[in-house]
């Protein structure tokens, strides 16, 4: 792998961080699986690329406001779970199939290119730095602050509220904690940070498309077992930490299984890689032991 | 103080697993008294409970805690005057959290939370300052996990994160029956002395008819979804397990076929 892949690597890594994020609010946080990100991701990308290309915007203001319309569909998701008890997990499919239909409005079709506007990456390159040496930094720098403030917010009243809205609902409530607007909130800024994530990756590769979603949800969730496997997470600090790291290491890890020749794989094959990945990685999980002794396992019990 | 007022539960109602778990129960409990009540199985015993604590639905009567009717308030909204122990000591801490971030909860029960730091040093002063009276060291461990406390440690926890604040009714749900004979009665002490010294009104659910009498001013009992008897006073300091029974025979008609109660 050249320098110049590495340092996309890097990049396709922080964005997905943002994401990763988000899986571990709703899925570890909240225990709410949440597969909304699937539509929530290309929405952001959507909203953003509409706003700068028709609409003439600002790209910062455009990237903030896609992340206001993501926490808009989390926020759906959870609304349909909590007020009229729709199963979390088709709550997000149902939304995230809506998504679908409401980007192809949004973009007025399949995709809207980015050329020859100004985005927040342009900004740099305006000041005369090589997009590919100042993208990663300043994407790190985005995604290791939002970090910091998720932290922080874990560790208020409120953050300290979701936390225990999700571990004990019923212990939650004894406490005088509205276990619903918990759900509300947290979902939806993790559909926020998803979106926010759509929109940077949408602006770096120079496009939004309405099929980007496809295999997010499993995107982050890879980076969050990924990250957790190697960094044990005993605080809320390095959790996050680990999740941000998953994700750098899981689009490395996949960079180089495409980049294998002898391995034979296609770009196109990249689902098939992320998927395989994630279902190793949580049998591995559940039995706790060597994915070797499972196969042996396996085969004893023939 | 708590008013429970012609009181009727139904649990799946209209089908043929229909139970009726409360029929037309009326309740006084005045400030500052501590009730226990006991019952078998099914008799509604915890169901009355859980009517005051928001969790049963109430199809019919009312339930005044104080100058509120609270018989349609949502659990989350009771809480800040209704505190409660569970039966099961996982259920009334968080063990992802530690203790203190616990106990951060538990205030934020009957003062507004916000985006205010949930822990800071005051708080753990506080909270190391009441834990040093259970005697169990654990106002030195308060940056630990509760997961790794034992059951008694952690009911013991409970009890003190439900009587933070201004806490005024006090619910335990047979808060001492998952435990060990030791570690109960060392619940059950702290109980009685946090309820005296914070002159809490307290209602105790217990499967122990001799807990029940040793325990708090006033005991009354349930039987198929109403009150068979209440006493108080000084006829209930002289009452033992066996007059307990007589009692029971005398109202029903019955022997009371549930060893449990006698055992416990």
């Amino acid at each position: 792998m050249s320098l110049y892949e590495i340092l996309g690597t890097l990049e396709t890594g922080f964005i997905f961080g943002l994401v990763a994020l988000g899986a571990y609010l709703t899925f570890k946080i909240l225990d709410f699986p949440d597969l909304t990100v699937e539509g929530s991701f290309p929405l952001g990308a959507a909203v953003c690329a509409a706003l700068i290309v028709q609409g003439g915007w600002n790209p910062w203001a455009a990237t903030g406001f896609a992340a206001v319309v993501g926490f808009g569909a989390g926020y759906v998701t959870a609304y349909l779970n909590v007020r009229f008890n729709i199963l979390h997990i088709l709550a997000g499919i149902l939304v995230s199939i809506s998504l679908y239909s409401i980007n192809l409005r949004i973009m007025g079709g399949p995709n809207e290119p980015l050329l020859n506007v100004k985005t927040v990456f342009t900004a740099f390159e305006d000041l005369g730095y090589p997009g590919y040496m100042i993208n990663p930094v300043f994407l790190g720098i985005v995604v290791i602050a939002i970090k910091l403030a998720l932290d922080a917010f874990l560790a208020t009243g409120w953050g300290m509220s979701m936390r225990a809205a999700g571990a004990n609902p019923a212990m939650a409530e004894a406490n005088g904690i509205n276990v619903g607007k918990m759900k509300l909130y947290g979902v939806g800024l993790a559909n926020a940070l998803t979106a926010l994530a759509g929109a940077l990756f949408a602006q770096i590769f120079g496009a939004a498309d309405a099929y980007m979603g496809i295999g997010v949800i499993i995107v982050g969730l890879a980076s969050v077992i990924v990250g957790m496997s190697i960094l044990p997470s005993r605080t809320i600090f390095l959790a996050t930490t680990a999740c941000i790291l998953g994700a750098i290491l899981y689009r490395l890890a996949v960079a180089v299984a495409l980049n294998a020749d002898f391995l034979g794989l296609y770009a196109s094959d990249v689902q098939l890689v992320t998927a395989v990945l994630v279902m190793l990685a949580l049998i591995g999980q559940q039995s706790g032991s060597s994915l070797f002794k499972i196969l042996k396992k396996g085969t004893k019990n023939d | 103080m708590i008013e429970l007022k012609d009181i009727h539960v139904t649990f799946n109602k209209d089908t043929p697993l229909e139970t009726k778990a409360l029929r037309g129960v009326d309740l006084a409990v005045p400030k500052g008294e501590f009730l226990t009540v006991i019952g078998s199985n099914g008799a509604g015993k915890s169901t009355s409970l859980n009517v005051m604590a928001g969790i049963a639905p109430v199809l019919q009567g009312s339930l005044r805690v104080g100058q509120n009717d609270m018989t349609n308030w949502p659990v989350q909204k009771r809480a800040r005057s209704i505190s409660r122990v569970f039966q099961d000591p996982k259920m009334g801490t968080c063990e992802d959290l530690t203790i203190l971030e616990n106990f951060a909860l538990a205030y934020g029960r009957t003062t507004p939370r916000g985006f205010k730091f949930a822990v800071d040093p005051s708080i753990r002063l506080s909270v190391a300052e009441r834990l040093s009276l259970l005697k169990l060291g654990l106002e030195d461990r308060l940056d630990d996990k509760v997961g790794l406390l034992s059951g008694g440690q952690r009911q013991a926890v409970s009890l003190l994160m439900a009587t933070t604040g201004d806490t005024q009714v006090l619910l335990l749900d047979e808060h001492t029956a998952a435990l060990d004979p030791k570690t109960a009665d060392f619940v059950l002490q702290i109980t009685n002395s946090i309820v005296r010294e914070l002159k809490l009104t307290a209602v105790m659910v217990t499967h122990s008819m001799a807990q029940a009498l040793n325990t708090g001013d006033r005991t009354i009992m349930f039987h198929q979804g109403k009150i068979i008897f209440d006493v108080a006073g000084a006829e209930r300091d002289k009452m033992t397990v066996e007059d307990l029974l007589h009692l029971f025979k005398r109202e029903q008609g019955e022997e009371l076929a549930d060893d449990s109660l006698l055992l416990g």
